[in-house]
């Protein structure tokens, strides 16, 4: 499978979570897997504006030229896509946010009604599934990660993809591999 | 009383959520002696710290945002992130959120609004409600009956506001509305949405027969 990490960590001292995903890449390889990783905090991506240029003057491309732009068109050659990143203050990273917000260019403005809600046409025929590979905060609670998981279960609803898992870096990275290969 | 009104949309002063929350205002400004102080995100993003400064010293604030695919917009996320410091120690603050988006129905912002709670609690401020509104993308080109509808409904929510202090439960219910569309009424909104707000759009860039371009196509 073709997989895409995309690493959200802002803090690269975060050891304990630079080595699990390391580790988890190094897992996956191994398993034959072709893998590609971003590491959001070396890369250049500017908040989008909501200028809906995307939609409206150049369908499909997005009007900031950066690694923005990058991340989508891996986003979108991927089968699978792994957002690996921090809880901080309850949600995945404002570098992981900003970056997935950039991913508006992959649906198309249309609305149409899907499970009796509108929600955006895809553009392309196949939309990766998307996982959640996170590491708790010290308060991190049940009540969190209810409110997280249902964040993403919509996110990816609207991005046209499927909710693949979500997972948390103080389970051993062999059961993560096995979550890849249940998907 | 007085008001600290956070706009987190990143289109600023000219974005949805500042037209309808200058409504909301101008009804809160009526009652005598109180005042409002605005701060946009996007002005403090180079220092947010500051930001983060004007939250901790205020007594009622609201912090408003567009939705981004499903969530605050990254830049919101940034600003959250600058008041982990004061997470338990905001005690005389009481906060509340306008939550608003595109899609018709306003029940796509409920799982961000629940976040929102949790993140009040988390800093310890007492969480005051929030305003949550679906259908706010393209007002321009909206029949002037839902229009005038946002105007009423945010300008007497921010008139009982300016009173009490508090987000009247009725008025945020009603302006709430549709929570979600009927399957019978999806039939007609949607092609209604597609060629108004985008379709004309899409012609008028001279773009109407690319929209369905795939630049990104592996």
């Amino acid at each position: 499978m073709k997989l895409l990490i995309i690493n959200g960590n802002p803090s690269p001292g975060n050891t304990l979570f630079e080595e699990f995903t390391r580790d988890f890449i190094s897992g996956l390889r191994d398993a034959g897997h072709q893998v590609r990783e971003f590491v959001l905090r070396d890369m250049k991506i500017k908040p989008c504006t909501g200028c809906f240029a995307c939609w409206v003057k150049t369908p499909g491309i997005c009007s900031i030229d950066d690694d923005g732009r990058k991340v989508a068109r891996e986003f979108i050659a991927s089968d699978h896509v792994i957002i690996a990143s921090p809880l901080i203050m309850g949600f995945v990273s404002a570098l992981t946010k900003n970056a997935f917000d950039r991913n508006i260019p992959l649906v198309h403005p249309h609305l149409e009604a899907v499970d009796g809600e509108t929600h955006h046409k895809k553009r392309y025929d196949r939309h990766p599934a998307i996982s959640f590979l996170l590491q708790r905060e010290p308060f991190t609670d049940d009540e969190d990660i209810a409110i997280a998981t249902a964040i993403f279960k919509r996110e990816s609803i609207n991005l046209r993809s499927t909710l693949g898992f979500i997972r948390f870096i103080d389970t051993p990275v062999k059961e993560v591999l096995d979550a890849i290969n249940i998907h | 009383m007085r008001l600290t009104f956070i706009n987190g949309s990143p289109r600023g002063s000219k974005s949805n959520t500042a037209k309808v929350m200058d409504y909301f205002i101008q009804g809160f400004l009526e009652t005598p002696g109180n005042s409002c102080e605005i701060q946009f995100i996007t002005r403090h993003r180079g220092d947010l710290n500051a930001l983060a400064g004007i939250f901790s010293a205020a007594e009622r604030v609201l912090i408003g945002f567009p939705l981004y695919i499903d969530a605050m917009p990254g830049s919101v996320k940034e600003f959250f992130e600058s008041l982990t410091p004061l997470a338990g120690r905001c005690r005389n603050i009481e906060l509340g959120f306008v939550i608003q988006c595109g899609f018709p129905e306003t029940h796509q912002n409920r799982f961000a609004e629940r976040y929102c709670e949790k993140l009040a609690r988390r800093l310890g401020c007492c969480y005051m409600g929030s305003i949550v509104k679906g259908g706010l993308e393209g007002m321009a080109i909206q029949p002037k009956f839902l229009t005038d509808k946002y105007e009423y409904f945010f300008h007497a929510l921010g008139l009982e506001f300016g009173k009490s202090g508090k987000l009247d439960p009725v008025l945020l219910e009603k302006l709430s509305r549709p929570e979600h569309i009927r399957q019978e009424d999806l039939a007609n909104l949607i092609p209604f949405i597609n060629k108004a707000l985008w379709d004309d759009q899409l012609e008028k860039n001279g773009v109407l027969d690319r929209s369905f371009d795939r630049p990104l196509e592996p």
